[in-house]
């Protein structure tokens, strides 16, 4: 699902920035400075963001622009990994390296630091068999216009959208907000900021408490 | 553009109890002026709605006549308030359905018509015209609604006919509804 096949399911943003005349050639670089990079050293749980080509995750350089710029619409996607253990497997694991050390050393119990060294090598071994947990999110921008669509409505992933998009474009992104559908309008924005609140449920009946 | 998105974030939710009430009480036609005119509508097959003070759905109708049905009016009349809702659009004989969901009018699995195109330009040109066309329908709808919202028919003549909707599932007479129109006309002009 996404841009270019299947249901679409997305937040719109207003992007509000200076666009170069070269925007080709700028744009390129900035989406390969912030293209989609392995981490050296992962941690558990960290998550790891950066662009892709919309038509495979791997592909994460962006000097073809028919490969992501369609006229006035620039599309990729957002690839974000994270590396996570499977928390049980891993205590066993822990587990059985903590029994051996106990048996090796004639200890009943590791120490405090035993256990923590344990524990970061553990992780660093099991992290490095470990495969992340990928996502990709689509976003379409059409420059001209100046808007966006992100297609993801959740807030993490929305949040480091506007933030990456800011960092690559120079551009701010602001979700859409339905006072923005009639801002050309000041009556009626002005009406709707003072509507107030209304009360669907039906007026109690005369004489009966409820 | 606003600096907090979702700034009044109950008007996306009377949006869209107006769009289920508007659709019964229009018998599914209306016309929106804004470039738009003529179009079909009616709530689809979900009606979601949550408490005032939290996200997360209390009640999800799904199914046929969700619109209709008594437990979606029991809800509305209960104080809970419409979280999302599957709407079906038709302008011309382009068909679409559309769930729009929470502050910022999320659209959630937009369905297009049957579109064959050669080409990856062109079918994302498609797509993107498409996407306009079903957008240009939300925000003129939206704008139908903030005008309706915002006049004196809206205590006088709407929110009565809603509750009324919510308790009984009674639609205003047509000359009541007519009267709530021409005086949002009025004010288009």
């Amino acid at each position: 699902m996404g841009i270019f096949k299947g249901a679409m399911t997305l937040r719109r943003y207003h992007a509000e920035g200076e666009i170069p005349d070269d925007f080709r050639s700028v744009y390129a670089e900035a989406l390969n400075e912030h293209a989609f990079r392995e981490p050296r050293n992962p941690e558990p749980g960290q998550e790891t963001v950066g662009w892709c080509q919309i038509h495979n995750l791997l592909d994460t350089t962006f000097d073809d622009s028919s490969r992501w710029l369609y006229n006035h619409y620039l599309t990729a996607g957002l690839r974000i990994d994270k590396k996570v253990l499977p928390a049980k497997l891993f205590k066993a694991h822990l587990d059985k390296k903590l029994q051996e050390w106990c048996a090796e050393h004639g200890r009943e119990k590791a120490p405090s630091a035993v256990r923590r060294e344990q524990k970061e090598l553990l992780e660093i071994q099991m992290l490095a068999r470990t495969l992340p947990r990928v996502a990709v999110h689509e976003f379409c921008w059409n420059i001209v216009d100046g808007w966006v669509l992100f297609h993801n409505t959740s807030d993490a992933p929305n949040d480091h959208f506007r933030k990456l998009f800011r960092t690559t474009f120079g551009v701010t992104l602001t979700p859409l907000s339905p006072l923005d559908l009639v801002s050309d309008d000041e009556d009626l924005a002005e009406g709707l900021e003072l509507a107030g609140i209304s009360d669907y449920r039906p007026a109690p009946i005369a004489g009966v408490e409820g | 553009m606003t600096d907090n998105a979702a700034a009044l974030p109950h008007l996306t939710a009377e949006f869209f109890v107006w769009l289920w009430f508007a659709s019964e009480r229009e018998g599914g036609t209306m016309d929106i002026g804004e470039g738009v005119g003529l179009i079909d509508f009616w709530v689809d097959e979900r009606l979601s709605f949550r408490s005032v003070d939290e996200d997360k759905p209390r009640a999800v109708l799904t199914g046929e006549n969700t619109s209709t049905s008594a437990e979606a009016r029991a809800a509305l009349a209960s104080g809970k308030v419409v979280r999302d809702l599957q709407v079906h659009l038709r302008r011309e004989e382009r068909e679409y359905t559309v769930t729009l969901r929470g502050a910022h009018l999320d659209v959630c699995g937009l369905k297009f018509p049957q579109h064959a195109v050669d080409g990856e330009d062109e079918l994302l040109y498609e797509r993107m015209f498409l996407y306009e066309d079903v957008w240009a329908v939300i925000r003129a709808l939206y704008r139908r609604f903030a005008r309706e919202r915002v006049s004196e028919s809206w205590h006088r003549d709407v929110l009565p006919a809603i509750r009324s909707f919510a308790a009984s599932g009674d639609l205003p007479d047509r000359d009541v509804a007519e009267t709530a129109g021409a005086f949002v006309r009025a004010s288009e002009e």
